[in-house]
């Protein structure tokens, strides 16, 4: 076993966490306080590459694989959860769909622009009916000639008030429910059909974009269908699986800058004659977090490695997403309780960190799918078949 | 036009702990960063290549661990690097690594502009680029905010008294940068990636060299005789008391302590 990072990849690390000290750290807050999407930091992360990290070099993108990815999403995880999740929606969940399963027209078309930034992406899934149960989607396509026409919409969609490019599920024929009657397709923004009806106002994560989308007689080409007719959700599963890993390395880096704030403030504050480092206290919820962001780092770049090697992961990616979002929600939390009154500041990045961290849990999957998917993938491997 | 920059690496402050009261350095992350005076060399020679074309070749200063650097300088768009080896680079001292590298400059077919760090943040000597420009016998421009070559003359921004001049040299020449003057370029993440693999364009882009095959012997003028320290200082005292007794006590420490630097009492 060699639990070190290679050469590129550590150089690439050094890149990204300069990128993400120099360029998103000073925007932050503002984005948060301002509601407003860092499009220009999304566009520079497109001109060095960075929104292709994962995709191969003939699709413009810079060929560092999953595990690159993994170390993009946790250095910006670190400095800013909203830049992280215009970053996941856009590579790993939008994007990775056309990767995945795209043609080579499509690939050409579309991914080469979403790798270099040029275009940004968006994955449409969730209705209003369709949230945890994923195939109960209202949204119908009908084929008239070589076109296909959509009707319905979607909603609370990453990216989607801005994206360029969106991936969508739609109904292609009722009578055979998931497997064989849902079909993604490739949409662009500007088709007549194609609106943006609101926008999000949120808690949290609030430098990003969280759209409902509506699709009124939205006219698709055929060659924009996505992967073969009737196999949309496989095609959307397997990029869940993929962002979901990167979701928990988003996650991985909330948390380690959790541990970081507070070992800085346990080092100044003092209290009853000492700094409050000295306090077994506050020793151990700081032990407790970076116990268990170790463990996460360890979970997240295995799976990263698994994934790069082309081994199965659906049940890991879970846990990373599972796992991650808890972990940074509990170190997030325990940051701000070392940090006291100061903790709930706008001053500070922690109380904006405790925000943005609990979409984490819900986003992508609940925790509470996760568990239904990991456990399932324990039991079949007992052969035992879940039943929803 | 040809550029060589002249780059090396620094243990990353960020991770280094001054312990004062206990007289002691704590490395507590051994990460490496270059030296920010070198890393605006390098962009300087790249702003230079993207405003009149130029081939960009990185040399290190001095023994370096491995090849990072080099490969550092390929990927934020340098043409080529070449890393230097050999026991015997281990204990050059700056007039030794000079010798070096203008063989090297030689080996690789000259240049005409030469770019490295005014100082480093560990030695602190800034001796390299005002001795690469006396082993080439060209001129120097020490310690530049801007750079710009053309036309066979290089041009320099320099602070000078309250303001900033811009100095010029025939060509070739050697110029230092000041660290914090430019800021380096992020590099392309798909050259990043190649570099480091070997891959693509830029598979040969690094080449490694041994100074044995530059120079016949690596000279340092220093001899090294082994390592001493300055004698501990005097610690202080603290005094407690009113205002009034402290401010005996102290004056009293301080008459003492004038005492003892005369060698009599002072005290009449």
């Amino acid at each position: 076993m060699d639990f070190t990072f290679s050469p590129e990849h550590t150089a690439l690390r050094r890149m990204i966490r300069e990128f993400a000290e120099n360029e998103v750290a000073p925007i932050a807050a503002e984005i948060d306080r301002e509601h407003r999407v860092p499009y220009d930091v999304m566009r520079k992360l497109g001109e060095v590459g960075l929104l292709g990290v994962c995709f191969p070099q003939e699709y413009g993108g810079m060929g560092a694989g999953e595990m690159g990815y993994c170390i993009l999403m946790e250095e910006l995880g670190r400095i800013c959860t909203s830049t992280a999740t215009n970053v996941g929606a856009h590579i790993g969940i939008g994007a990775m769909a056309i990767y995945l399963d795209g043609d080579e027209e499509q690939k050409e078309k579309y991914l080469k622009p979403l790798a270099s930034g040029e275009k940004f992406a968006a994955f449409g899934l969730t209705e209003s009916n369709a949230g945890s149960d994923a195939a109960n989607i209202n949204t119908r396509a009908v084929r008239e000639g070589d076109s296909w026409f959509l009707d319905g919409g979607k909603i609370y969609i990453t990216n989607g008030g801005y994206a360029d490019v969106i991936t969508v599920l739609a109904v292609t024929d009722p009578s055979l429910g998931a497997r064989g009657g849902i079909t993604a397709f490739i949409l662009e923004s500007d088709w007549e059909g194609f609106s943006v009806a609101r926008e999000e106002d949120k808690m949290g994560i609030r430098g990003t974009s969280t759209a409902e989308l509506v699709f009124d007689g939205l006219r698709v080409p055929q060659e924009n269908v996505l992967g073969k007719v009737g196999e949309g959700f496989v095609t959307f599963m397997k990029s869940l699986d993929m962002g979901r890993l990167t979701l928990g390395a988003a996650c991985l880096g909330g948390a380690q800058a959790a541990v970081d704030w507070s070992v800085e403030w346990a080092k100044t504050r003092q209290q009853f004659g000492a700094e409050i480092a000295h306090k077994q206290s506050v020793q151990w919820m700081i032990a407790d977090m970076a116990t268990e962001v170790e463990a996460l780092r360890s979970l997240v770049y295995r799976v990263a490695w698994m994934v790069d090697s082309g081994q199965s992961f659906t049940q890991l990616a879970a846990m990373c997403k599972m796992y991650g979002s808890e972990v940074a929600s509990r170190a997030i939390d325990m940051a701000l309780q070392i940090h006291g009154g100061l903790g709930l500041s706008r001053d500070f990045p922690i109380e904006r960190a405790f925000r943005d961290a609990r979409i984490a849990e819900i986003f992508e999957g609940t925790n509470e799918i996760q568990r239904i998917v990991i456990a399932s993938n324990i039991f079949r491997q007992h052969g035992v078949r879940i039943r929803p | 036009m040809r550029i060589f920059v002249i780059i090396g690496r620094v243990l990353d402050p960020a991770g280094i702990v001054v312990n004062r009261r206990r007289g002691r350095i704590f490395v507590n992350q051994k990460d490496y960063i270059l030296q920010p005076a070198d890393r605006c060399a390098l962009e300087a020679a790249l702003r230079i290549k993207d405003a009149v074309g130029a081939e960009v070749v990185a040399l290190p200063r001095g023994l370096q661990p491995d090849d990072d650097v080099m490969r550092q300088a390929v990927a934020a768009g340098a043409d080529r690097a070449v890393h230097l080896t050999g026991e015997a680079f281990a204990e050059a001292d700056e007039a030794a690594v000079t010798d070096v590298l203008a063989a090297a400059v030689e080996r690789l077919d000259g240049a005409d502009l030469i770019l490295t760090g005014s100082t480093t943040l560990d030695a602190g000597q800034g001796q390299l680029g005002p001795r690469m420009a006396a082993a080439m016998g060209w001129p120097q421009v020490l310690d530049a905010w801007r750079v710009m070559a053309t036309d066979g003359q290089v041009e320099a921004v320099l602070q000078g008294g309250s303001g900033y001049v811009t100095v010029a040299a025939d060509l070739p020449a050697v110029v230092t940068l000041l660290p914090g003057a430019l800021k380096l370029r992020y590099p392309d993440g798909a050259r990043l990636i190649n570099v480091y693999r070997g891959e693509g364009d830029v598979a040969e882009a690094v080449a490694t060299w041994d100074v044995e095959e530059l120079v016949d012997a690596v000279e340092p003028l220093l001899e090294r005789r082994g390592k001493d320290f300055p004698p501990e200082r005097e610690r202080g005292m603290r005094v407690d008391g009113s205002p009034e007794e402290m401010a005996q006590a102290a004056a009293g420490a301080l008459l003492e302590r004038l005492g003892k630097v005369g060698g009599h009492d002072v005290i009449s």
